[in-house]
């Protein structure tokens, strides 16, 4: 497709191409400040997380293969299951959504050439990358934390947990909550501020939506659970007595300030999943989606409600009967949103003309789940029911359809949908869908089952169990379903990564997607756009006239913006043009700072106050230095 | 040890609840699944059969079954399961049941006292059938939680809080019970049985843990006896009618009386009792008991004297 | 194109004024200030719920017989903080009109407010530590806590307070006014959260 490029437009191109270049090699990546970059550094790190919290849940599995068995003792396997939910909550999911597709897609679908704040984004990743080392050392040296991924006190006091494992579930939870927060406004002050001309909130595409409104509630969500574990550090390093009972604490006080954060922590996983969904949906069954505002809407309204359910994971503590028939009526009143997104979905598919490739089979497959694990939420806002299966093998079950089924399905599906866009290549098709089928059997093979057992009476979190429960065998299934699951993904990754080297080359629009990242290259220059991209629709790819509009300004060389790291600052509702903005380039400071944070962490899990105070003090110079460089015009 | 297995009044209304929501809930799943498969069946052509395509007509589909059915159904839920069944299944009325046993939690162990009589005992409640019986719930330690899933719905144990739940069994027979909150590293090893026995069974058995341990009368029970006394036992247990009177383990003035020890983790037989007492932690890693290495001969005088404890 | 600012341009005390009032829309720093902001907001929220838990969950208060807190002093240093913010503002007020040198001096007397305040506080703060210890019970832990971690906030507004000091005495800038109202904005709220803060330290007394 040898087009004769224009000597203007080629000039241009380079220029921008000299202006946007980053350092080569181990240094460029360490001091990168590209999104599409950092976006990279997370899918990489969170993969292995995910890994690590795959081979802790196998570990799980295999120790309950079977009654009585001794693969993992007790301290071990509380260590190891505790650290399975932590790592794929907190160092998986949450990353992998947010830290891998945000950074990469969503600068490129408002037609951005960057985040608003491309340090703090760089920053965001190194602080997450040492803050994941951090718990992982406590694991690794068989100090885990071993209270359960809620780590309810008093379990988790200094009284019944004596070594460090808290602390490294406490302060790293802190750590990686600095990086999680950085990066929620970073994403809400990126899609305020950096929009393309024309792309006001209601030509938003959908995904970008799903991520304002999970970056709300992260930034509301956090702060509780920062408060409870400030207030659990301050009991177990320093004496106090917010959690105990015999010195005026309360118990229950940490699990409601855990729950607060905990309830939208679900949807701030499972929104970007739905994001996701928006995205690939209306590109492969090649319409619209029906009811795209009571979409967006309902994206937000997740969000909010979350915020006014938490005591539903409560209700066997007592509480008095008038505030559980509160929350439950809560909990049953998020399912609307849930409902409008899940038919809005069904009816794209029904009225549209799906062609099922791999990713849409894997949305299917996560429609599928969905439904299924949010059926069993719902039998959970009936109250006399939770209380009888509440901690139960019954809620292991909900929770991993709408976790793995409906937040991680989502994910691999957008894998293989921008894997064209990311690397420039196709994956292999009939691969794809073998692995699609190998996971989705396995996934159900082991944990459909789980339902059962909680009906049986299997309470969860137990490293073993008697035989002559009439558990055995249904536990044996479970594994061996584990075990073919672990298989489809593994192959999952091997096909990309086959892919990676092989593939066949994919163009910049294989699947004549809907969304603005389609129009340029495979992969994307480091500058993203030669032409900041004209916008009246959500649907900017299928704008065909608009699209034309960017070629003919690439070539008189309007909206180009080379005269150094340029972007657009709109206004935040209507997208208006508002100013040019110099952005920062690449940078050594963010790791530096993270680096010198996580002495501090260190210091305080040792309790060396002294020093920690250094550390923080180490960490204040870089910062300083970091913002005294003003962007200046090239 | 199964919710659908129910020997209660309120565990049946729960189980009836369940088979309910399965009900509705399949209808639910087939509905949606049934419009997914015709959206396979019809990949090749666009908007819906009949209708063809129109924007509104699909707008009012996602408002009909994603916003009016679910809004029903909930509505029906809630009204069923928030405010009918859970009358059912909440804390007894004050002065409603006629027997009132305080359970307290323990790493790892049940302990049970009937109030208003001296008996304590571990790992085993016995009430009377057809009988309201309070439970009053505590811990001495971390959060557990009371769940015996034939008989009612669980009840978690609260430092500082007495939580209350009623016990109500329709027939007589053993209901196994187990710990459902998370509280450490035999979790999984704190079960414990609830027998619900006729009337009088049950005031003859109330009457004997009433009464203190009888003194043993072989030599050899004797000698198990002053061990236990000198060489630690007693800092930790109580026995009734002894010197020993700790509080870390559980009470063993009728420890022969009891089917299974270490919170169901043994049956209760001599060997198993020199099992335990000889290494605890290799039978239950963790468990708060030490052992203490006192040599084959004094833990067997000491299994004499225990297995003589009715 | 319609007529876009560049505002790196603007490096001279005159065109960022200039800069800030053709603005259209905040900037992305305010932006980025006020959902800090709404973060820190909600920790405080959180802290100042956890005291009236811990309160409502007790009989007596404060517990285990320590004295209540007496009023004066914190009650007239909230006032003084606060007092801070006129300066402050007047301080954006002159940048924004392109007075570099005012701007300079009326941050340096907020900031010299805000530092007697935060040494008062700690000389307070180390008295009562004198008398009973946050390890003594519920009530002496959050009554350390609360409070404690809004002085952390002071402290680090006096190092922003240094930071903007240094880069204001070279002169302003776009980037420069942009900083500094970001620092105000910060100080806005660590003054107004004062407020309920120490007046829920105070509780047992009011
Ligand atoms: C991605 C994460 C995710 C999602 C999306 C959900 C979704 C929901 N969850 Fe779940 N939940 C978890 C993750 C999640 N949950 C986790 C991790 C736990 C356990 C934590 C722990 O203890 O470790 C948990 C536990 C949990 C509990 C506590 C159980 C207990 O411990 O006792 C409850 C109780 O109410 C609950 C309810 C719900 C409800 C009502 C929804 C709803 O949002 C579901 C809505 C969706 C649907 C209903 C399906 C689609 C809609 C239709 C098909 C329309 C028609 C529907 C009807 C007519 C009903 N969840
Ligand atoms: C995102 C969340 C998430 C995910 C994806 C999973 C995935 C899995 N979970 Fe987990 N789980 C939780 C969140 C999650 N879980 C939480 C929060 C808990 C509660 C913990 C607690 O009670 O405190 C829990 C608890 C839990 C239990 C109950 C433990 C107990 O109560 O005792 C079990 C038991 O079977 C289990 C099993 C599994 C299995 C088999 C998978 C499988 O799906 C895993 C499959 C994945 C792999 C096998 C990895 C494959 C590898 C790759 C794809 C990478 C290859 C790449 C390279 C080589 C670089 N999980
Ligand atoms: C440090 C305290 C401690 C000491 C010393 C101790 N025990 Fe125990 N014992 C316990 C605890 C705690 C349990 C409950 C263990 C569990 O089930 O998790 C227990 C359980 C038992 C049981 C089982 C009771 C039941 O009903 O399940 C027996 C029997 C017993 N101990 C006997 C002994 C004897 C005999 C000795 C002395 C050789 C002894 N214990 C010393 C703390 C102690
Ligand atoms: Cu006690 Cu679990
Ligand atoms: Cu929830």
């Amino acid at each position: 497709m040898a087009v004769a490029v224009p000597p203007a437009t080629r000039e241009r191109l380079e220029r921008l191409e000299r202006i946007w270049k980053e350092p080569s090699g181990a240094l460029g990546w360490l001091t990168t400040v590209d999104h599409k970059r950092i976006g990279i550094l997370y899918f990489f790190t969170s993969l292995g997380f995910f890994a690590a919290g795959g081979v802790e849940a196998l570990l799980i599995r295999t120790q309950l293969i079977g009654p009585n068995q001794s693969t993992l003792d007790p301290n071990t396997f509380d260590q190891v299951m505790t650290m399975h939910g932590v790592t794929m909550i907190f160092l998986f999911v949450v990353p992998m959504s947010l830290g891998a597709f945000g950074n990469y897609l969503v600068p490129l679908m408002i037609g951005a050439r960057d985040m608003a704040f491309p340090r703090l984004n760089a920053f965001s990743y190194w602080v997450y990358l040492f803050a994941g080392i951090f718990v992982y050392v406590g694991l690794l040296s068989g100090n885990g934390p071993g209270a359960g991924w809620f780590d309810y006190v008093p379990l988790a006091s200094k009284a019944y947990s004596p070594g460090p494992g808290i602390d490294f579930y406490a302060l790293g939870l802190i750590f990686v909550g600095i990086s999680t927060t950085a990066a929620a406004i970073n994403f809400i002050v990126t899609i305020f501020k950096l929009r393309a001309p024309g792309m006001s909130i209601n030509r938003m595409p959908l995904f970008c939506f799903a991520f304002l409104a999970v970056s709300f509630a992260l930034v509301f969500a956090l702060p509780p659970l920062n408060t409870a574990l400030i207030l659990l550090e301050l009991d177990r390093l320093l004496g106090f007595h917010f959690y105990d009972v015999a010195r005026g604490g309360d118990a229950i006080l940490w699990q409601n300030l855990f729950w607060i954060f905990g309830h939208p922590e679900v949807y701030i996983i499972i929104l970007p999943a739905f994001g996701i969904a928006t995205s690939i949906i209306p590109t492969f069954v090649r319409r619209r989606m029906v009811a795209f505002p009571m979409v967006a809407l309902a994206e937000i309204l997740v969000a909010f409600i979350g915020f006014g359910v938490w005591a539903h994971h409560m209700f066997a503590v007592g509480l008095a009967t008038a505030t559980a028939v509160y929350f439950a009526a809560a909990s049953l009143v998020i399912v609307i949103p849930s409902g409008i997104q899940l038919f809005a979905w069904i009816t794209t598919i029904v009225t549209g003309t799906p062609r099922f490739k791999t990713p849409l089979l894997w949305i299917v497959g996560f429609i599928v789940l969905f439904i299924l694990g949010g059926l069993s939420g719902v039998m959970f806002a009936a109250i006399p029911f939770d209380q009888q299966l509440t901690d139960t093998y019954f809620v292991v079950a909900h929770f991993h359809y709408v976790i793995f089924g409906a937040a991680v399905f989502p994910l691999l599906g957008g894998m293989y949908y921008w894997f064209p866009k990311v690397t420039g290549r196709m994956y292999h098709e009939g691969w794809g869908q073998a692995s699609f089928w190998l996971t989705f059997v396995g996934m159900n093979i082991t944990f459909f089952p789980m339902h059962i057992l909680g009906l049986d009476g299997m309470p969860r979190r137990q490293y073993t169990y008697p035989p002559g429960m009439g558990w055995t065998g249904l536990n044996l299934i479970e594994t061996l379903g584990s075990y073919l699951l672990a298989a489809g993904l593994i192959s999952v990754i091997v096909n990309l990564a086959v892919s990676f080297f092989r593939g066949a080359r994919a163009g910049n629009d294989p699947w004549e997607g809907d969304t603005l990242e389609w129009s340029t290259t495979s992969p994307p220059p480091a500058y993203n756009y030669a032409v900041i991209p004209t916008v009246s629709s959500p649907y900017a790819m299928w704008d065909r006239k608009d699209r034309e509009r960017d070629l003919r300004n690439l070539e008189e060389g309007e909206k180009v913006l080379a005269q150094g790291h340029e972007t657009v600052a709109t206004t935040a509702v209507d997208a208006e043009w508002d100013e040019i903005l110099e952005m920062p380039s690449h940078s050594p400071w963010p790791p530096v700072v993270a680096l010198a944070i996580a002495g501090v962490f260190a210091m305080l899990l040792l309790g060396q106050w002294i020093a920690a105070g250094v550390f923080a003090l180490l960490a204040m110079a870089p910062l300083g230095a970091w913002l005294w460089k003003e962007p200046q015009a090239t | 040890m199964s919710p659908l297995e129910p020997h209660s009044p309120a565990s049946h209304d729960i189980a009836a609840l369940w088979w309910g929501m399965l009900i509705v809930a399949g209808i639910v799943f087939l509905g949606a699944i049934g419009m997914l498969i015709v959206g396979w069946v019809r990949r090749d052509r666009r908007g819906l059969p009949l209708i063809g395509e129109s924007e509104r007509f699909n707008t009012g589909l996602v408002v009909a079954f994603g916003i009016v059915i679910p809004a029903v159904v909930l509505v029906a839920l809630f009204a069923i399961s928030d405010l009918v069944v859970i009358r059912d299944t909440e804390a007894p009325a004050a002065g409603s049941a006629s027997l009132t046993v305080t359970v307290i939690g323990h790493q790892w162990f049940w302990e049970a006292r009937y109030p208003g009589t001296p008996a304590v005992t571990a790992n085993e409640i016995h009430i009377p059938v057809r009988t309201k019986v309070e439970i009053r719930a505590r811990t001495a330690d971390v959060i557990h939680s009371f769940w015996v899933p034939e008989l009612n719905r669980k009840i978690d144990m609260i430092p500082g809080q007495v939580n209350r739940i009623e016990l109500d069994a329709e027939r007589a027979g053993v209901y196994r019970g187990q710990c459902a909150e998370f509280c450490g590293f035999q979790h999984a090893h704190m079960a414990f049985a609830v027998y619900a026995e006729p009337r009088r069974r049950f005031r003859a058995w109330l009457a004997n843990m009433s009464k203190p341990a009888r003194p043993p009368a072989a030599p050899a029970a004797r000698q198990g006896m002053r061990y236990f006394m000198e060489d630690g036992c007693a800092g930790c247990h109580t026995i009734r009618g002894t010197e020993a009177g700790g509080t870390i383990g559980p009470d063993l003035t009728h420890l022969a009386s009891r089917q299974t020890i270490a919170a169901d983790t043994l049956t209760n037989t001599p060997a198993n009792l020199l099992r335990w007492i000889e290494s605890p932690q290799s039978v239950k890693p963790g468990a708060k008991m030490p052992g203490l290495g006192l040599g084959a001969a004094r833990f067997h005088a000491i299994v004499d004297y225990l297995a003589g404890l009715r | 194109m319609s007529p876009v600012t560049r505002s790196m341009e603007a490096t001279e005390a005159a065109s960022a004024a200039a800069v800030a009032r053709a603005r259209r829309a905040q900037p992305s720093g305010w932006w980025g200030a006020v959902l800090l902001i709404a973060t820190e907001v909600t920790l405080f929220s959180c802290l100042i719920a956890t005291y009236f838990y811990l309160r409502f969950k007790s009989v007596e208060w404060p517990l285990g017989g320590i004295e209540k807190p007496s009023v004066g002093l914190p009650l007239a240093l909230t006032a003084l903080l606060v007092a801070s913010v006129v300066p402050m503002a007047a301080a954006v007020r002159a940048a924004k009109r392109g007075r570099a040198g005012l701007a300079w001096w009326l941050l340096a007397a907020a900031t010299a407010i805000q530092a007697v305040y935060l040494g008062l506080q700690i000389h307070l703060f180390v008295g009562d530590l004198g008398s009973f210890s946050p390890s003594d019970n519920a009530y002496a832990s959050i009554y350390f806590a609360l409070p404690g971690i809004h002085h952390l906030h002071v402290a680090v507004g006096l190092l922003i307070d240094a930071w903007l000091l240094a880069k204001l005495s070279g002169g302003l800038s776009n980037y420069r006014l942009v900083a500094l109202r970001v620092g105000a904005l910060y100080w806005y709220f660590v003054a107004a959260v004062a407020i309920p803060v120490v007046l829920t330290q105070l509780y047992p007394s009011l």
